[in-house]
């Protein structure tokens, strides 16, 4: 139906609304109507995805004069697939709402197969695509460099936004890069000396631009043409390429000592952590490489395998490496750390060293982003708690707001396992993890729970390696037996194929009503200690508060998949004491807290079967349309009326 | 003639049936004859129905072909063209040769089918027994909605027996026992045999190439239980192992699927990122290595348990579902195909777009279209849940307590407003009234228990068959309505012959037995009032069609 949301004419392609959604799109608007950024969590199953085009469509069609384009980031395949398919209902609403047929032109990249549709880019209203193209300076220039300033980005599923910035500004080095690096300098030298006996005039005509300078880029930033790269710092726009390495010839020597006194550093016996500052100065006091030339590294070497006219980049890869590389490590000073390694943790005796440039500040590579275009919105269905993410990602959001779960009924369940029926204290905890009452009493849980829970569980565990040695235990205990009488067991591999299969697998059991355990693991990345540092010395962010944030975001992602939405219901079991502490629990999303009282906390395993039970005869009711009507799905009629609107902006005000 | 749309393969003329010309049909279901000068046939069977033909033996007199049914019956030709007699018969002989072994496949599965059910269900058998051998309807009617499911490959829920699952734990229920001397005893049953057959067919094939000409039935499963391919947590296969083949196969078949891959994309995690970092980029996790080369011994016997485990389920489940899974692997297939042929300028498989259309459905968004159903009013759903719980003594009421609440209802009564578009009529609710209060129909004091020392049990065994007879023909007499069809009708007044026969033949001598026996306790009371409802019916809607007749 149709929606006024503040006085925008809203087409909504369905027939009910939920009161969430009605408000998410309210502060959305706001958002908007500041051109400013925005940190929203809703909880995953209420809509939010068509809410979000829903308005913002409908403000694109209202005032096409501010917003041209809106740039939909998604994480994963299947789910930029499923923002499309959202995006076609919404359409085919519209056209047979307003009899007219749409000339909005939608566009998404899935794959990097489609790559080089720069027009379409361009001229597209709607653009759904991966963090990547955005967030990745290497592809962002390729792809999104020219998008206009007056859209509207949305991150969807962004609650891990952090670690796809740091991610992208990561750099490691292994001796094979530098041996691959090496051939692609050998390359290089070989091709400038052909190019040098047929046509010199094309070195001379580089030669010059250089001198010209990177001038041109330099306007084009300025007059906020394109979208910056943090790879291409201001510096190097306002200066000339310096002398030392302006023909083509000083360029690759350069190149070659680099490479050098980068093999050497390889060849420690040793750990050695170092900071930009340092790893420049030991530098410049090696092999005499000054910062200067460092910073124009990446550019140089675009200019010129552009000269070169070289087909197939991909060849390449090391020697761009290498060069992007060092105009980072020269361009921050900070927010970023350098590690070198002699060999692997699990394998100490193979040498295999590794250079580490990891980045630890992720406002690095979203910067340019937050400050080109108009309004970013970040949101998903676990983003709490909300006021970090803008902290860690410094920007000033004009719009923060949690939205619960409106519901008829209370369909989702969680319960704080603390304690073994014996007492013992139930933790995942490094000291106690191996234990073996501790691990037995996991095993206990997940026996029990198997009795009682129809269909799926999903069991998350730490780590790989802790689940390995958990189900080795579990196997020889016979408590895998036992669970088998109730369920078929499925584990994660670390082969991905297997993994999918075991996956599948699991749903058809689940769906055929055969009934399944699939165990898994919650993919933390680690978070170095460095980065831990910067952030309490940058953002003032204590290490133990970030840990707990870390590890509150990955447990809440975890048991925020148990319900796919209203009709849904799921039981969400946290089992380990420290779950129960105030510090921590406070920390998970508003529609996952609101629910856990004090009855659900330390609880032992049989406390926790018997109101898993209880729970689930409930759930086992019948539940109609008719039972959320006026509560948590609503008609327009009873949207429309005062005192629903007063409630929902009350509960939209309890943030 | 009757049908012209049937494909007519053979006509002889001049066939006598029971002393009259006629000429004889052969279609392409069935057999048929009509008499001369008359457009329609009198004689009329599907092949199906036809168990075999006889010929009359060369060199008699009258050249005839007689055709056995499967109910016994027979009909017989008689081909009368003097001159072409024989070979009128031969020709009608050889196609009924060829055609009748394509019907008798379909005929016999019918026959085996019928004949499983009567076995399989004794109550079936009884009513078979009391309806059709005592020829109260003929087995056509019988079996006519019985037979839904063979025919129309829409297996009622009682001719398909269902197939027991393989529970996933039936190796761990092999609870090895010590038997007291050095020694392991396994329980092995026929049940558990057969779920490692079915699970793993790779033994089942082992067990038939091996027992019993190599081993015994016991070696084999002796050797199988000490074999590393029982424990596969131990690493090392021994090469004379006659399992270790299994372990290969098994291997492979895990292979397969993985390479195989999923259908649903959404949970396809190769083709899950969009970009994966490029090489050397990103903060680098310590890449597990998979090569075995440097793993423990600990981790490849933990990774193997792991692999055995989701090898396990997935072959458990692959047994359970094996028979319906072909199917719908058909019709998704066949989908496949329309969906592309449709939207071929947007390619995009139709597993993959219905997945994500479920994945984005929000169904209560959405106007339900379902039919509406009754759901059930729960005043108490705790009790629903925990079953009664029995009163505890302090929650039984004091005498003032009674007193409130009587007075309370009292005061309900005299306030009560009855909701007039929901109430029963007033005879029906009087005679309900009267049937549950004390000494009504349902609250007689000689309650089922008496009722079930009163009568003898024969006598509760045959009267439990006439229910059950009974039931059966008013179903079909019901079933007749709303009468529409001429066929209906024509149907509706055989049932009523058939319901006042069965009173007759049936439902009189047990009264009479009853009554010798001097039972005092109205047996058949519901019974008779079955039927009077069933002739009053048939009496209005008898009168109503001859109204409109005249």
């Amino acid at each position: 139906f149709r929606l006024n949301i503040e006085g925008l004419l809203v087409y909504f392609p369905y027939d009910y609304i939920y009161p969430e959604q009605y408000s998410y799109m309210l502060e959305l608007k706001r958002t908007l109507d500041a051109k400013g950024h925005g940190v929203l969590e809703m909880p995953s199953g209420t809509g939010k995805t068509i809410s979000l085009l829903s308005l913002i469509v409908a403000y694109q069609r209202a005032f096409p004069l501010d917003v041209t384009k809106l740039i939909y980031c998604s994480r994963t395949v299947p789910e930029i697939e499923k923002v499309v398919e959202e995006l076609r209902k919404l359409m085919e609403f519209y056209a047979k709402e307003t009899g007219e047929v749409n000339n909005f032109l939608a566009l998404s990249l899935s794959s990097r197969k489609n790559l080089c549709i720069h027009p379409e880019i361009i001229h597209a209203n709607i653009v759904v695509y991966s963090y990547h193209y955005l967030l990745d300076p290497k592809i962002a220039d390729l792809v999104s460099k020219e998008l206009a300033k007056k859209s509207v980005v949305v991150f969807d599923e962004a609650h891990n936004i952090d670690n796809v910035c740091i991610d992208s500004m990561s750099v490691n080095i292994t001796r094979r890069t530098l041996d691959r690096c090496q051939n692609n300098v050998d390359t290089l030298q070989n091709t400038i000396h052909k190019i040098k006996e047929t046509d010199a005039a094309k070195l001379r005509e580089e030669y010059r631009r250089l001198v010209e300078g990177l001038k041109e880029a330099n306007v084009a930033r300025e007059t906020d043409i394109y979208l910056a790269n943090p790879v291409l710092p201001d510096e190097v726009l306002q200066e000339a390429v310096p002398g030392s390495i302006r023909t083509a010839e000083h360029f690759v020597g350069f190149l070659r000592r680099f490479l050098e006194y980068l093999k050497a550093r390889l060849r420690v016996q040793h750990v050695v952590q170092e900071s930009a500052p340092q790893f420049l100065k030991d530098i410049f006091d090696k092999v005499c490489i000054d910062r200067k030339p460092l910073r124009f590294c990446a550019e140089r070497l675009q200019s010129l395998l552009r000269t070169l006219e070289i087909a197939d980049i991909a060849d390449f890869s090391a020697v761009t490496l290498i060069s992007n590389f060092a105009t980072l490590v020269s361009t921050y000073s900070q927010g970023f750390t350098i590690i070198i390694e002699p060999f692997e943790d699990r394998t100490p005796t193979i040498a295999n060293p590794v250079l580490h440039f990891s980045c630890m500040d992720p406002s690095i590579a979203i910067k340019p982003v937050f400050q080109r275009f108009q309004s970013v919105v970040i949101t998903s269905g676990t983003l709490s708690p909300l006021d970090i993410y803008p902290r860690i990602l410094d920007f000033r959001p004009v719009t923060m707001a949690s939205f619960t779960m409106t519901l008829a009924r209370t369909c989702l369940c969680p319960l704080i396992v603390g304690r073994g029926n014996d007492q013992v204290a139930l933790s995942s905890k490094f000291e106690t993890r191996e234990d073996f009452a501790v691990i037995r009493n996991y095993g206990n849980l997940l026996l029990e729970m198997s009795a009682v829970v129809p269909d799926g569980i999903v069991a998350f565990f730490t780590s790989y390696v802790y689940m390995e040695n958990i189900v080795a235990s579990w196997y020889e205990q016979g408590i895998l037996e036992n669970i088998q009488k109730n369920k078929l067991i499925f584990i994660e591999t670390q082969d991905a194929a297997e993994t999918s299969m075991a996956l599948e697998k699991y749903q058809e059991a689940c769906e055929n009503g055969r009934g399944a355990i699939l165990l898994s693991v919650a993919r933390g990345k680690f978070t170095i200690l460095a980065r831990l540092e910067y952030l309490r010395d940058q953002f003032q962010i204590r290490e133990n508060d970030f840990l707990t944030f870390d590890a509150m975001r990955h447990a809440a992602q975890c048991v925020g998949r148990a319900i796919r939405g209203k009709t849904d219901y799921g039981l969400m079991i946290f089992a380990d004491k420290r779950y129960a502490r105030s510090d921590k629990r406070g920390k998970l999303p508003r529609w996952i807290q609101e629910h856990i009282n004090d009855g659900s906390l330390n609880l032992t395993v049989d406390e926790a079967v018997q109101l898993s039970k209880h729970f689930l005869r409930q759930m086992a009711q019948p539940f109609r349309q008719e039972d959320q009507l006026g509560l948590s799905l609503l008609t327009l009629e009873q949207l429309q009326s005062e005192e629903m609107l007063q409630k929902i902006s009350q509960m939209a005000h309890q943030t | 003639m009757a049908s012209l749309s049937e494909e007519v393969l053979l006509v002889v003329k001049k066939v006598r049936q029971r002393k009259q010309d006629g000429t004889l049909y052969l279609m392409a279901e069935r057999i048929a004859w009509g008499p001369e000068g008359k457009d329609r046939f009198t004689v009329s069977h599907p092949y199906s129905d036809i168990r075999c033909q006889k010929i009359s033996p060369d060199g008699k007199a009258k050249i005839q072909l007689q055709l056995v049914l499967h109910t016994g019956d027979s009909t017989t030709f008689h081909f009368a063209n003097e001159s072409t007699a024989l070979k009128d018969r031969d020709a009608a002989k050889e196609l009924l040769q060829q055609l009748l072994p394509k019907f008798k496949k379909k005929a016999n599965k019918e026959l085996e089918e019928k004949n499983r059910m009567l076995q399989e269900d004794p109550v079936l058998f009884q009513l078979y027994k009391d309806l059709v051998v005592s020829q109260v309807i003929s087995a056509e009617e019988f079996w006519a909605n019985r037979l839904g499911g063979v025919n129309n490959g829409e297996p009622a829920p009682y001719n398909n027996k269902q197939e027991v699952g393989i529970s996933g734990a039936f190796l761990a229920d092999i609870r090895p026992q010590t038997d007291g001397c050095n020694g392991l005893r396994y329980n092995l049953t026929a049940d558990i045999i057969e779920s490692i057959f079915r699970t793993y067919p790779a033994v089942k094939q082992k067990y038939s190439e091996n027992v019993p000409h190599n081993l015994t039935e016991k070696e084999f499963w002796t050797r199988f239980f000490q074999s590393h391919y029982f424990h596969r947590d131990r690493i090392n296969t021994g090469s004379q192992d006659i399992f270790s083949e299994c372990a290969k196969q098994d291997e492979k078949g895990l292979k397969s699927l993985v390479t195989q891959g999923v259908k649903n994309p959404l949970v396809d995690l190769l083709s899950l990122e969009d970009k994966t970092l490029d090489e050397g980029y990103g903060i680098s996790k310590a890449l597990p290595s998979t090569s075995n080369a440097n793993k423990s011994v600990k981790e490849s016997s933990n990774s193997a348990i792991i692999k055995r485990f989701n090898h396990h389920s997935a072959m458990v489940l692959a047994a359970g579902s094996r028979k319906g899974d072909l199917p719908t692997d058909q019709a998704s297939e066949t989908s496949s195909t329309d969906g592309n042929s449709r939207d071929s300028d947007f390619f995009q498989p139709p597993l993959k777009k219905v997945k994500l259309q479920e994945a984005i459905e929000y169904e209560d968004l959405q106007r339900e279209n379902t039919p509406k159903t009754v759901a059930l009013n729960l005043k108490k759903s705790d009790r629903y849940a925990h079953g009664p719980v029995p009163l505890q003594s302090q929650q039984y009421t004091t005498s003032q307590d009674i007193i409130n609440s009587v007075s309370y209802i009292q005061q309900e009564m005299a306030n009560y407003k009855p909701n007039l578009t929901r109430v029963l009529s007033s005879t029906a609710a009087t005679s309900a009234i009267a049937a549950l209060s004390p000494g009504g129909v349902l609250m007689q004091s000689v309650g089922q228990q008496s009722i079930n020392q009163m009568v003898p049990t024969d006598i509760q065994g045959e009267l439990k068959h006439l229910y059950i007879a009974a039931g059966e023909l008013l179903r079909h007499f019901w079933s007749c309505f709303p009468v529409n069809t001429p066929f209906l009708e024509e149907k509706v007044t055989k049932m009523k012959t058939n319901l006042e026969r069965f009173q007759m033949t049936k439902l009189r001598p047990f009264q009479e037995k009853v009554q010798r026996q001097y039972l005092s306790t109205n047996l058949t009371g519901h019974l008779e009032d079955m039927f009077q409802t069933a002739y009053s019916k048939f009496h209005i809607w008898q009168t109503r069609r001859m109204m409109r007749k005249t």
